[in-house]
C-alpha cells in the first residue's frame, strides 16, 4: 500500500494505530450545525467506517475505521457538510484543504445561554472564514462570558465575551441585587454609594451579572460588544500553561486582525527544522520575546478607546 | 393642587434627657393636638427619616424618645438643646384616653414600648380623679435599660407600679422576671370591666395578651400598638401595610379584637 | 367620533399633540433587556407613530410616567426645604392598553386617597390624556377578562392599527378638532378588545385572610428569589422607599428622594433595631397576592390586579401569579377544614 501520509493529514484524515485504516475529521465551527448533517455523518460511518462516530475535543466529528482507499468517496460524501457549514474549500468534492488550523470551538453562546454576552457561534464562523484553510497549528476558542465554560485559556487565542454595563441612576431602586450578585458570583466590582451601585471599572470583568440581576433595567448592556483576548494557553508535553490576558475590552474586528497578524508573525519566525515543521505559537513567542510578537500582532489594529493592553506578558504553567 | 404632605417643618430641640446609654428623650417644640401613641417622622441628619412615637406631651412640646440602634438613630444624638430638627406629623390614630377613663386600667409595656404609652400613664398620674384603679407593669432587659427612671417615683405615688427586669445581676431595686409573670398579681376588682394597654416587642405582646385573657380580660378591652416600618406616614409607601390595614393610618393602636386577626 | 388616519395623518396628529404634551408609549429599546441581544419594550417618549410598539406587550407598564422609578421630593439645608422640580414640564399623552387604563384608576385611588393626597403624583397626573391601544388578541399570560379590565371607556381617544391605517375613536373635543383638520376618513370605530384569554383565573368568593395559614405558600419559600421584578413591572404596585442623600458631613444639607420599593425584596419590612416581619419568600408572595386580590378590594371595593400578566411574563423562576390565584380555592378548603 502506498499512501502519502503528509497529504492525507493535510486533507483532514489521520494515520491511525490500525494499519490501512484512517479516520475522517469533520470541522464544525462554533460546534453548531443543522441536525440534518448528522444523518449524513451516520451514513459515512456506516458505509465506510466502523459504524461509530467520535465527538472530538474540539467540537468536530471523527469518523474512524475508514480504509485509506475510501478517502475519495468519503470526501465526496462530505461535500454537503463542507458546503453547508460554509467551510472555505479549494476544490469541491476533495474534502478539507487543510487541518493545521484547528476547528474554532465555542460555547453555546447567547443563542441559548442567558449569561453569554454575544453570539459565539456567529463570531466563531467569522473567524473560521478569515483563517481557514491554513496549515499552521492555531487553536482558537470562544466563550460567551467570563465563566469560560469553553476553557478558552487552554487555547492559543481565547476570546471571552464582555459587556460594559451602563447604569441609569434614575431607574435604580437600591434593591442590592447587582451588588450581591457581583459580590457572590463575580469580582466585587460594585459597592453602594448614596443608595446606588458604584462600579469599579478597573475591577469589572464585564460579565454582565449586574445587568442580568437588575429588576428595573437600571443596568443595561453596552451597544458595543467587547471581549477579553487571552493568548497562548496550551496543553502539551513541555510546558502546559493557561492563556494570559492580552487585551481587555477588545472589539471583534481587532481580534480577527490580531489573529491574522499572528499568522504572518508565525510564518516569519517558525522553526522550519521543528518535527513535521510544526511548532506551537507559544514556543515561538518564548523565543522571540513578547515585545516582538506584540509589534506584529497589533500592526494596523485600532483598538476601542477603553481597551486595555497588558504588557509585558508572562506565562506560568508547569515546566518539565 | 394638593398640599405637599412630604415637606417637614423645623422644630427646636428644647431639652435632651438621657435615660440610658442608648436612649434619649428629645423635647421638641410643637404646637398642636397630639395623642399618646401617635408618631412623628423625624429627619435624622446623616440617616434619614424615622418614625418616632410621642413619649410625652407638654405645653408647646412633644417628647420623642429615640433609641440609638445601629446607624438608624445615631446621628440625632449629636443634637442638643437649641438645635433644630425637621419633623412631620403627628401621624397615626394614637390612644383614645376616653376608652380608659373611670375604668380599672392596666398598662403593660416592654422596653421602648413604654414610650408610646407614657402619655397615658402621665395623664392618669396627673388626673387621678379620672381613673378607677391603675397598674403599670414595665419590663426591661436589664436595670441599665430602664427608661424614664425618674418618672417611676412619681408614678408610684399615683398607681400600682411593677417594674421588672429580665435579669438583674445583683441589682435589687426592681423585680426580676418577664412582665407576663406579674399578670396574676395585678390588683383588679372587676376584671370583665377592666381595660388594658399592651405595647412591646411582638412576642411580649402575644404572651401578655394571652395572660390577660386568661386572667379574664375581654378582648374588646385590650389595646395594642404595632411597630412597623412607617416610611411615609401618609398611607402611600406601603411598608406598614398589614392585610387591609395601614399601620400609619389605621393604627398603630388597634383594639385587640381587630389586631388579633392581623397577619403580617 | 370615529376616524381613519394613514401613517402621515397619525404622525401629523402626534406632531400637533407634541406642542402641548410629551407623548409616552411602549417603545423598543434595542438590546435593552436582561440578556444580550434582547430588546426591552418599555415606556419612553416618542415622536413618531412608527416608534410605538403595537405587536408586543410592554415588559414594564406605563406606571413610571406618572410615578417615576426615582424622584427627588425636595432639597434641604439646615433651615430650608426646597421642593424638587416637576420631572415633566408639559402635559402628557400616554398610550396604553385597557388593563393599564384600569391600573390608572388604582393609582388614582392609592395616591389620591388612602390618607392625604400625594402631591408628587398629582403634579404628574395633571393634564394627562390617555390613548387606549386596542387589543385584537390576548398576549401570553394576559387574564384581563377575568379581572374585568378588558374593556375601558375612560380614554381620550383610542387607536387600533390595522395594516397601514390607524383607527381612532376620539372622545376628547380638542383632539377631535385637531383630527378634523387632518386628511382623514370618518367611520364608526369601536376599539378592539379581548373577550377571551388563554390564561383564566378564579378568585374564590369565600377568600379571606385565613388563607395565609395554608401550606400553599410554602413552595414559594424556595422557588421565589425575592428579586421584585413582579412588583416593578406591575401597573398597580405603588410602594416606595425614602432615601436621604447628604451633601455635607454634618448631614444637614442634602436631598430626599423616593424610589420604587418591592414587598418581595429584602429590607421591605425592616424596623429599627433589626427586626423584620416577612422573612420567608412564601410569606412575601402571600402578602403580594392577597393585596392584589383581597386586601385592596376590602378597602376600595374592587381588585387591585388588572390581569396584565406582566408579573408572569418577567418572573425568572417561572412563578405564575395567575396560577397562584387559582390555588386559592383549594387553599381555602384546606384552612376551613372542608377537604
Amino acid at each position: 500500500m502506498d499512501v502519502n501520509t503528509k497529504k492525507l493529514k493535510k486533507n483532514a484524515f489521520r494515520v491511525t494505530k490500525e494499519r490501512g485504516l484512517t479516520a475522517s475529521r469533520v470541522r464544525v465551527p462554533g460546534g453548531n450545525l443543522d441536525a440534518r448533517y448528522l444523518s449524513l455523518l451516520q451514513e459515512i460511518a456506516e458505509k465506510y467506517g466502523n459504524g461509530t462516530v467520535h465527538i472530538t475535543n474540539r467540537q468536530g466529528f471523527e469518523i474512524p475505521g475508514i480504509p485509506f482507499e475510501q478517502m475519495p468517496r468519503v470526501n465526496e460524501m462530505l461535500q454537503p457538510v463542507i458546503e453547508g457549514l460554509n467551510i472555505n474549500q479549494e476544490e469541491p468534492g476533495k474534502g478539507y484543504p487543510a487541518s493545521g488550523t484547528r476547528n474554532i470551538t465555542a460555547c453555546i453562546g447567547n443563542r441559548v445561554c442567558p449569561f453569554a454576552c454575544y453570539d459565539t457561534t456567529a463570531f466563531a464562523k467569522r473567524i473560521e472564514k478569515a483563517v481557514f484553510p491554513n496549515d499552521l497549528h492555531f487553536k482558537i476558542a470562544l466563550t460567551g462570558c467570563p465563566n469560560d465554560c469553553a476553557k478558552v485559556r487552554m487555547h492559543d487565542f481565547g476570546i471571552i465575551g464582555m459587556t460594559e454595563p451602563h447604569l441609569d441612576p434614575q431607574r435604580c431602586v437600591n434593591c442590592q441585587a447587582c451588588v450581591k450578585a457581583c459580590r457572590q458570583k463575580s469580582v466585587q466590582a460594585l459597592e453602594t454609594v448614596n443608595y446606588r451601585p458604584q462600579r469599579n471599572t478597573e475591577k469589572c470583568i464585564g460579565c454582565g451579572e449586574c445587568v442580568i440581576n437588575c429588576p428595573t433595567r437600571a443596568w443595561t448592556r453596552s451597544d458595543k460588544k467587547y471581549y477579553r483576548l487571552t493568548l497562548f494557553g496550551r496543553s502539551g508535553k513541555k510546558n502546559p500553561r493557561l492563556g494570559e490576558d492580552f487585551i481587555k475590552w477588545a472589539d471583534e474586528d481587532s481580534i480577527v486582525k490580531i489573529i491574522l497578524n499572528t499568522y504572518d508573525y508565525v510564518k516569519k519566525y517558525i522553526n522550519l527544522q521543528a518535527p513535521g515543521g510544526k511548532e506551537h505559537i507559544g514556543y515561538i513567542v518564548d523565543r522571540t520575546g513578547f515585545e516582538e510578537y506584540k509589534k506584529w500582532a497589533l500592526k494596523d489594529v485600532t483598538l476601542p478607546e477603553i481597551a486595555e493592553v497588558s504588557t509585558p506578558m508572562y506565562w506560568k504553567g508547569i515546566k518539565y | 393642587m394638593s398640599e405637599n404632605a412630604y415637606v417637614p417643618f423645623l422644630s427646636e430641640i428644647k431639652e435632651v434627657i438621657k435615660h440610658t446609654a442608648v436612649e434619649y428623650t428629645f423635647r421638641m417644640a410643637y404646637e398642636g393636638e397630639v395623642k399618646p401613641g401617635q408618631f412623628f417622622e423625624v429627619s435624622i441628619p446623616k440617616f434619614g427619616e424615622a418614625p418616632i412615637s410621642v413619649s410625652g406631651i407638654g405645653d408647646g412640646t412633644v417628647d420623642l424618645t429615640i433609641r440609638r440602634v445601629g446607624r438608624v438613630t445615631n446621628e440625632v444624638f449629636e443634637h442638643y438643646a437649641g438645635d433644630k430638627l425637621f419633623l412631620r406629623g403627628p401621624y397615626g390614630n394614637g390612644f383614645d384616653l376616653d376608652n380608659y377613663k373611670n375604668k380599672e386600667l392596666v398598662v403593660i409595656a416592654g422596653g421602648t414600648g413604654l414610650s408610646p404609652v407614657k402619655g397615658i400613664v402621665d395623664y392618669f398620674a396627673a388626673n387621678p380623679g379620672e381613673k378607677k384603679g391603675m397598674t403599670l407593669v414595665a419590663g426591661f432587659k436589664t436595670p441599665n435599660d430602664i427608661l424614664f427612671v425618674e418618672e417611676f417615683a412619681r408614678w408610684k405615688k399615683a398607681m400600682d407600679v411593677i417594674l421588672t427586669v429580665d435579669c438583674a445581676e445583683g441589682d435589687t431595686s426592681c423585680q426580676i422576671g418577664l412582665v407576663t409573670q406579674y399578670i396574676p398579681q395585678i390588683h383588679i376588682e372587676q376584671v370583665e370591666e377592666a381595660v388594658a394597654v399592651v405595647v412591646g416587642p411582638p412576642m411580649m405582646m402575644k404572651f401578655t395578651v394571652a395572660g390577660l385573657l386568661e386572667r379574664g380580660f375581654k378582648e374588646e378591652n385590650i389595646w395594642i400598638s404595632q411597630e412597623r416600618k412607617m416610611c411615609c406616614g401618609l398611607g402611600k409607601c406601603g411598608h406598614c401595610k398589614i392585610q387591609d390595614r395601614y399601620v400609619c393610618l389605621d393604627g398603630p393602636v388597634f383594639c385587640y379584637t381587630e389586631g388579633k386577626n392581623l397577619i403580617d | 367620533m370615529g376616524y381613519q388616519l394613514n401613517v402621515q395623518g397619525f404622525n401629523a396628529l402626534l406632531s400637533e399633540l407634541s406642542q402641548e404634551y410629551l407623548i409616552y408609549a411602549p417603545k423598543c429599546y434595542p438590546g435593552g433587556n436582561t440578556f444580550s441581544d434582547t430588546d426591552c419594550i418599555r415606556y419612553g417618549e416618542i415622536r413618531r407613530a412608527e416608534e410605538i410598539v403595537f405587536d408586543r406587550k410592554s415588559d414594564y407598564s406605563f406606571k413610571e410616567v406618572l410615578f417615576p422609578v426615582s424622584e427627588t421630593l425636595f432639597y434641604f439645608t439646615e433651615e430650608h426645604v426646597k421642593e424638587g422640580d416637576c420631572p415633566r414640564k408639559k402635559g402628557a399623552v400616554i398610550f396604553l392598553r385597557s388593563c393599564d387604563l384600569h391600573g390608572v384608576k388604582n393609582l388614582d385611588e392609592m395616591f389620591g386617597g388612602n390618607g392625604p393626597s400625594d402631591y408628587y403624583y398629582q403634579r404628574l397626573r395633571e393634564n394627562v390624556k390617555f390613548v387606549l391601544m386596542g387589543c385584537s388578541a390576548a398576549f401570553e399570560n394576559c387574564f384581563c377578562v377575568d379581572m374585568g379590565s378588558n374593556v375601558s371607556e375612560d380614554y381620550d381617544f383610542s387607536v387600533d392599527k390595522k395594516d397601514d391605517f390607524y383607527y381612532l375613536d376620539c372622545k376628547d373635543k380638542e383632539i377631535g378638532e385637531i383630527i378634523s383638520g387632518l386628511p382623514h376618513g370618518e367611520m364608526e370605530v369601536c376599539p378592539e378588545h379581548v373577550t377571551q384569554t388563554k390564561v383564566q383565573v378564579r378568585i374564590p368568593e369565600n377568600l379571606d385572610a385565613s388563607v395565609a395559614k395554608s401550606t400553599m405558600w410554602d413552595e414559594y419559600d424556595n422557588r421565589c428569589i425575592a428579586c421584585g421584578r413582579c412588583n416593578f413591572v406591575c401597573p398597580t404596585c405603588t410602594c416606595f422607599t425614602m432615601q436621604d442623600l447628604f451633601y455635607t458631613d454634618n448631614g444637614k444639607a442634602g436631598e430626599r428622594r423616593r424610589v420604587w420599593a418591592s414587598c418581595m425584596v429584602d429590607g421591605y419590612t425592616d424596623v429599627a433595631g433589626g427586626g423584620s416581619y416577612r422573612k420567608k419568600n412564601g410569606e412575601r408572595m402571600r402578602f403580594k397576592v392577597l393585596h392584589k386580590v383581597l386586601d385592596y378590594k376590602q378597602r376600595n371595593g374592587h381588585h387591585m390586579c388588572v390581569g396584565c400578566g406582566r408579573c408572569d411574563d418577567i418572573c425568572p423562576e417561572y412563578i405564575s401569579f395567575s396560577n397562584c390565584i387559582n390555588k386559592l380555592e383549594k387553599a381555602m378548603e384546606e384552612v376551613s377544614g372542608n377537604e
